[in-house]
């Protein structure tokens, strides 16, 4: 499509009918960055570096796809801008590095002079313990990947409006059954709220003599306002590891996602204190099934208290609605059931025009207030 | 806040279940604003609407492959040295990786390439995404001669049985 003449478009925009070219480029300037493959010397193809495969092809198309480029993308346009996000977890214990690749050199080097492992590899027998390399993950790997599906289910957007840690304490949820079955708890799995009606077995590494406070908060379901949580279970100053020992601030109430409002994540926060903390303004009464005393907002609460504990560790689970949660709102929370039901935004017509072009009939019935449709009456 | 309105879930009629409960007189003063229910609720989960099947997927990209159909895309990549497995969105963020990078699983491996590596690499990674919570996931992002090959065959079994559905639920429209 030719671009029309700058003098033609003005004369179009001033007087009378406007021009209706897609494509009119106003003013001509120069590209704001390198173009695409500007670094090719398309005089001497010969010399180029042939892919030679459609897989090579398909991965350096892949990692081009996703570099930054200064042209507006429909990735751009939907996602928004990543802003520099605020550290306020633990700081890293970082050991000896030298000592561990070199223990790690040497694993490998043992591994490789070990007949039966070569021949598990060759007959393609080998298979490895999951439980031990899940254990090893939890040291190394674990946290940063914790940090980044937290992230991507909208736990720091919602809970500390956008500042995140990463959990270096890995930590244990367990919901028991009644059956000796045991429900874990791990960061985005489903747990049903009959299976977490009572109190869960929570452990994790601490040393002896530090204080911790453990907090799980619901932030999807709360019935009248859409920013704030539900606080579900607060114990505070808990002495290592033992959760009996800590005073219990609010005490466990089992989850009540509402019907037909999908999905909600119930977070377990663990926050390393330095010292033992006056937590006396978020006491709740003792059986408090009352949900406007219930309503929280982590942020502010860790903003009270975020000179004296930072966070450490995150488990997180979906819950969705089952029988138990109609016998909560019956019997403890003393309330009739509220049942949702999914409403679908309406879908986007452009402005209506007077005479439209290639259009079927029921254009006109997308714009009617009232259901009268044209199509599939006959 | 600039949330896309398929984010939430808008919802808008309240339908009471008629039950009667059993009244407690010492918490009947704490508990009587409780029925105070906005008749709009918003869902905040930005895995609510995908895992309710009711999220949209992006239909567009017919000319181009691998297209972007997908709530959650298992992608694996074999490089000469290592093996990498991702789990992504649509728009590139990745959610679950596994690599025999990683040392916990290079340390059990005797060699980090290869179709034993593959095959427990797809048990490694299907653990992670249960944990996760991504139970259905894409695997249509491999060229259709290179799914006859051992290794991806084998990464495919791994997946499997580790528990993950490989191919996505369709979506509700209606």
């Amino acid at each position: 499509m030719v671009a029309p003449l700058l003098s033609t478009a003005l004369r179009g925009a001033r007087g009378g009918r406007s021009f209706g070219t897609a494509a009119v480029l106003w003013k001509r300037a120069a590209p704001l960055g390198p173009m695409p493959n500007e670094d090719v010397d398309v005089g001497n193809l010969e010399a180029l570096q042939r892919y030679r495969s459609f897989a090579r092809y398909l991965r350096q198309a892949e990692r081009a796809g996703r570099e930054p480029c200064w042209w507006n993308t429909y990735r751009k346009h939907t996602d928004p801008p990543a802003e520099p996000q605020a550290d306020i977890g633990l700081p890293r214990e970082r050991l000896s590095r030298a000592k561990e690749l070199k223990e790690r050199k040497r694993i490998l080097r043992e591994n490789h002079r070990n007949a039966e492992m070569e021949r598990a590899a060759r007959l393609r027998t080998v298979l490895i313990p999951l439980d031990e390399v899940r254990a090893e993950w939890e040291r190394t790997s674990g946290p940063f990947h914790k940090q980044r599906v937290a992230k991507h289910c909208g736990v720091f957007r919602d809970l500390f409006k956008g500042a995140a840690f990463t959990p270096w304490v890995a930590l244990r949820v367990q919901y028991s059954q009644e059956d000796e079955h045991l429900v874990p708890v791990y960061y985005g799995n489903m747990v049903t709220p009959s299976e977490a009606s009572s109190p869960p077995a929570v452990s994790y590494e601490a040393d002896k003599g530090s204080l911790w406070t453990l907090l799980l908060t619901n932030p999807d379901g709360h019935l009248r306002e859409a920013d704030s949580e539900y606080l579900h279970w607060l114990v505070t100053n808990i002495p290592g590891s033992d959760i009996q020992a800590g005073k219990e601030m609010c005490h466990y109430l089992p989850p009540f996602p509402a019907m037909g409002t999908g999905y909600h994540r119930f977070i377990f926060l663990l926050f390393k204190q330095q010292g033992p903390i006056d937590f006396s303004q978020d006491a709740r009464p003792a059986p408090c099934y009352s949900l406007k005393m219930r309503t929280f907002s982590t942020f502010d609460f860790y903003r009270k208290h975020k000179d004296a504990m930072t966070p450490a560790g995150l488990a997180f689970f979906q819950c969705q609605w089952d029988n138990s949660v109609t016998s909560t709102f019956h019997q403890l929370l003393n309330m009739r059931e509220p049942v949702f039901e999914f409403v679908r935004p309406p879908p986007y017509h452009p402005p209506q025009v007077k005479f439209p072009r290639h259009q079927p009939l029921r254009y006109l019935d997308r714009y009617r207030d009232t259901q009268e449709p044209t199509y599939g009456i006959y | 806040m600039g949330l896309n309105p398929e984010q939430w879930v808008t919802c808008l009629s309240v339908r009471f279940a008629s039950t009667t409960a059993s009244l407690k007189t010492e918490t009947e003063v704490d508990t009587s604003e409780n029925e105070v229910v906005a008749p709009n609720f918003t869902n905040r989960n930005p895995r609510n609407l995908e895992q309710m099947a009711l999220a949209r997927k992006e239909r567009g990209w017919k000319t181009t492959w691998p297209k972007r159909e997908f709530w959650h895309r298992l992608r694996l990549e074999r490089t000469q040295h290592y093996v990498e497995a991702f789990v992504e969105r649509s728009n590139g963020d990745v959610v679950v990786s596994a690599s025999t990078r990683e040392w916990a699983i290079k340390r059990h491996l005797y060699s980090p390439k290869g179709v034993a590596a593959c095959r427990n690499l797809g048990r490694v990674m299907a653990q992670r995404c249960l944990e996760a919570g991504i139970n259905f996931v894409d695997f249509k992002a491999i060229i259709p001669w290179e799914r006859r090959c051992d290794s991806i065959q084998e990464f495919e079994k791994g997946v499997k049985e580790g528990g993950v559905v490989l191919h996505e639920p369709r979506r509700i429209y209606r």
